[in-house]
């Protein structure tokens, strides 16, 4: 069985500043660090792995070359092989450039029975490259999935969160899962001897020929969003301090929300 | 690049078990970044600081956590240090020194923990036959087992010589099967909660190492000592009533090798807790430059005063520096087979811990109250780094061991062991010119001529002068290394500072520690024998060293500006 993870490197957004002056992203001495979403469809993936006798999970990146980094990590954590996109060529891809080359990249590999992608990356939020992949590679996919298994007849079967609960869908494969992280989802930490055995598993970058697509489909030229401005929303409002012990702070509260017409009063 | 040093010096290191005395090659700093990084993750997610301030409050040691810890599956720390054949992962004496300074950022109390394991290790690895090597460092690797190293005793703290601890042969027949042990042992680390230890004791044919079970039937614990610092470190003395060991567990099949097995390693060990101090240091000292930037006192940042940083920052920031620079020397130099480089480590562990100490005083008066309350990490990290100062052989006994192997060294070379050095910095100098070597090739001679009017006046007679000579050797060689590092054309990732900085940080360490040299040197000879002050200043030309602090304050400027850089206020 074959699956493939798609993992991104990510500014740590726990460590990203707002410049008060110029009100952008301060990046500077923030460190890069492996998608979380990424990481936890990874180990639902070795999870899987551990199960049975014959998976095989190769890891897959786009980016530039220090992204081999993630993918080391991924590796270390118990992949067994990757594979970094790194081109010029892919440079200012938004997501739909972005899964085109991941999905061309797939094919290439010959396909996968899972794929697994985080939900989304905590740098763009966008949650989108998982979903065209699947469309792009015309397969089924298995969104918001909390928890992934196998069944005997080799069916995909997830838990997917929905807003007021969780549902138990199934797919035959080839299938596309996007993974969101359980509350309780502690990132597992690549213990040393698997360090040591990342550096000797095979590990390749390809360019942007390798994966198959039409060069006018990629980056910035394949890209039909455009980032026009970036921008931190100014704060709205004024602060308002409100004085006393908690009962009494609770009912001035009480009292300013309703005055406010914020919710509704009891008449 | 080495110092040069006679022989002595060089000898012949242990066997290549933990680490070689052949070339180390160790991981590549891609792999080591991994490693270190999932140091810092798993301490981040496992070792957060209100749990470890907990701990530290209650005195607890973290036996599951650390045993955890040495899980291969969750991070097997302990694998990191022990070679391949063994199951280990083979860390060259580099990758341990930087595995060592993470520790001891994060927890001082469970690094020595860990370290101790390694410090019990160390008999077995260098005196140990080879069938005891395969059973017990394997199963230190495969099982996890804790191990203590248990020598000191309550008279037999520096003086191993002093031992009461003793072993008589039992015999079957002709045949010794074993021995029985009694006596006490004290200080000793993970004595409470060790798997095995290793026991030196008096035998028959002289001192020598043995490997106890715990659980062996007949010792008895004491309560964990309610230590100033490093409370998650366990601590403990024991004693054991006629305690039988069989003869397989005596280090080596001979009996009387214990104490040169013992006295072999040093060089490598105390290069560990050279890295604590400097991993200790460090910390306290990155978290004070970090808070001072967001500090307001008296309209200013206190990172933009110079009354702050140029008495509680840079001193200390250019110490650590040079004592990381002298670490990285000594570590390479072990890695390329030069022995295990007694001196070095001593010289390594007595300026890397003296300034680990220093820089985390310096930050606890730099946070002001919140340096002095136990709510933030700081005031731990000095109760924590004081240790080093301490255990594996106290600082006073590094003065010794340093005064007295340079000494015999400026003897062996007819006086001209620091005017061989003297002439290496002046060679430097002519090549790289704003390292600070010209005044080190000043101060190496003067100190050169300060070992020879105690020579002929007899005066290391004095203890005292002879661990004075000790610390000033120490601070010339630290000095002299620091120099040669600010002028390669790139030095190691550990270092966070730029080439105009590290170059900075070297002239005023350079100019600090020329200084002091001639200072106390002439003092210490003025102090201990006779002679005209007048004539020792021109010999050692004091007014040169005088002349060469200019400048010395824009480069305390520039240091506290670019530390700023480094270390940003999160």
């Amino acid at each position: 069985m074959r699956i493939i993870v798609c993992v991104k490197q990510v500014p740590d957004t726990t460590e990203v500043r707002i410049d008060p002056k110029t009100n952008t992203l301060v990046r500077e001495g923030v460190e890069s660090i492996l998608n979380p979403y990424d990481q936890f469809a990874l180990e639902e993936a070795l999870r899987l792995k551990a199960e049975r006798d014959d998976v095989r999970i190769t890891v897959l990146s786009m980016g530039p070359p220090q992204a081999r980094k993630v993918l080391l990590k991924s590796l270390a954590l118990g992949a067994d092989d990757a594979v970094l996109l790194s081109d010029r060529d892919f440079a200012g891809s938004d997501t739909w450039a972005t899964s085109v080359a991941l999905s061309g990249a797939v094919r290439e590999m010959g396909g996968a029975d899972i794929i697994f992608c985080g939900l989304q990356a905590i740098d763009g939020d966008t949650a989108q490259v998982g979903p065209e992949m699947a469309q792009l590679l015309d397969i089924p996919q298995l969104t918001y999935a909390e928890r992934v298994s196998l069944t005997h007849d080799l069916k995909v079967r997830a838990e997917q969160q929905m807003e007021d609960g969780s549902r138990v869908l199934e797919s035959d494969t080839p299938v596309l899962v996007t993974c969101v992280p359980t509350p309780s989802f502690v990132p597992k930490v690549p213990p040393m001897p698997g360090i040591l055995k990342a550096m000797s598993k095979p590990y390749e970058v390809w360019d942007s020929k390798r994966t198959g697509a039409d060069p006018s489909d990629l980056g910035l030229q394949g890209s039909p969003t455009q980032v026009r401005r970036t921008y931190s929303p100014p704060p709205r409002g004024e602060v308002v301090m409100i004085p006393g012990d908690t009962r009494e702070a609770s009912r001035s509260l009480a009292r300013l929300l309703i005055d406010r017409n914020i919710v509704g009063g009891a008449d | 690049m080495a110092p040069s040093v006679p022989d002595g010096c060089a000898r012949t290191g242990p066997e290549p078990l933990m680490r070689g005395c052949g070339a180390m090659t160790g991981f590549d700093q891609e792999t080591r970044d991994l490693i270190l990084e999932s140091l810092r993750e798993y301490a981040k997610q496992n070792l957060p600081e209100e749990y470890l301030l907990e701990l530290d409050h209650e005195g607890e040691f973290p036996r599951e956590g650390l045993k955890k810890m040495y899980e291969h599956g969750t991070l097997g720390v302990h694998l990191l240090l022990i070679p391949e054949e063994y199951g280990g992962l083979g860390a060259s004496t580099y990758d341990a020194y930087r595995v060592c300074e993470h520790l001891a950022r994060i927890d001082l109390g469970i690094a020595t923990g860990i370290f101790a394991t390694f410090l019990g290790l160390d008999p077995i690895r260098v005196g140990a036959t080879d069938e005891q090597k395969e059973i017990w460092v394997k199963r230190v690797a495969e099982e996890g087992l804790l191990v203590s190293y248990a020598a000191t005793e309550a008279e037999a703290g520096s003086d191993l010589g002093a031992l009461t601890t003793t072993a008589k042969r039992v015999y079957e027949g002709d045949r010794i099967v074993g021995y029985r042990i009694s006596g006490s042992k004290q200080w000793i680390s993970n004595g409470g909660i060790a798997d095995i230890h290793l026991v030196l004791a008096r035998v028959e044919m002289g001192v020598s190492w043995f490997i106890v079970p715990a659980d062996t039937e007949g010792i008895k614990y004491g309560k964990p000592e309610d230590k100033h610092g490093i409370r998650l470190a366990n601590t403990v003395a024991f004693t054991m009533d006629d305690i039988f060991v069989p003869v397989e567990n005596l280090v080596g099949g001979a009996e009387g090798l214990g104490l040169s097995q013992a006295q072999e390693v040093f060089g490598y060990t105390r290069l560990m807790v050279a890295a604590f101090g400097l991993g200790a240091g460090s910390e306290a000292l990155e978290r004070v430059v970090r808070y001072a930037q967001t500090r307001v006192q008296a309209g200013g940042f206190l990172m933009d005063k110079q009354g702050y940083t140029h008495k509680l920052i840079v001193p200390h920031a250019v110490k650590l520096a040079a004592a990381r620079a002298y670490i990285e020397h000594v570590a390479h130099r072990i890695d390329e087979g030069d022995g295990d480089l007694q001196t070095e480590g001593a010289i390594a562990k007595y300026f890397s811990t003296n300034a680990g100490n220093a820089a985390a005083e310096a930050a606890i008066q730099a946070l002001g109250g919140y340096g002095y309350v136990r709510e933030y990490m700081v005031e731990k990290i000095k109760r924590d780094v004081k240790i080093t100062q301490i255990y594996e052989g106290t600082n006073e006994i590094m003065e010794m061991t340093i005064a007295r192997n340079r000494w015999q060294d400026h003897l062996k070379t007819r006086s001209t062991l620091f005017h061989e050095m003297s002439r290496r910095m002046t060679r430097l100098h002519e090549k790289v010119s704003n390292v600070g070597a010209d005044h080190m090739s000043l101060a190496l001679n003067g100190l050169n001529v300060i070992f020879e009017r105690c020579r002929q006046q007899k005066l290391t007679r004095n203890q005292h002068v002879m661990f004075k000579l000790g610390e000033l050797s120490a601070e010339a060689e630290v000095a002299m290394v620091f120099c040669e590092t600010a002028a390669m054309d790139e030095y190691s990732d550990a270092f966070p500072y730029d080439r105009e900085m590290m170059k900075a940080m070297a002239r005023i360490r350079a100019r600090q520690a020329a200084h002091k040299i001639l200072l106390e040197g002439i003092e210490l000879v003025m102090g201990a024998g006779s002679g005209d002050a007048q004539i020792m200043v021109e010999e050692t030309r004091m007014y040169q060293i005088i002349a060469a602090q200019k400048g010395m304050v824009q480069d305390m400027d520039l240091v506290a500006t670019k530390i700023k850089e480094v270390f940003r206020s999160r």
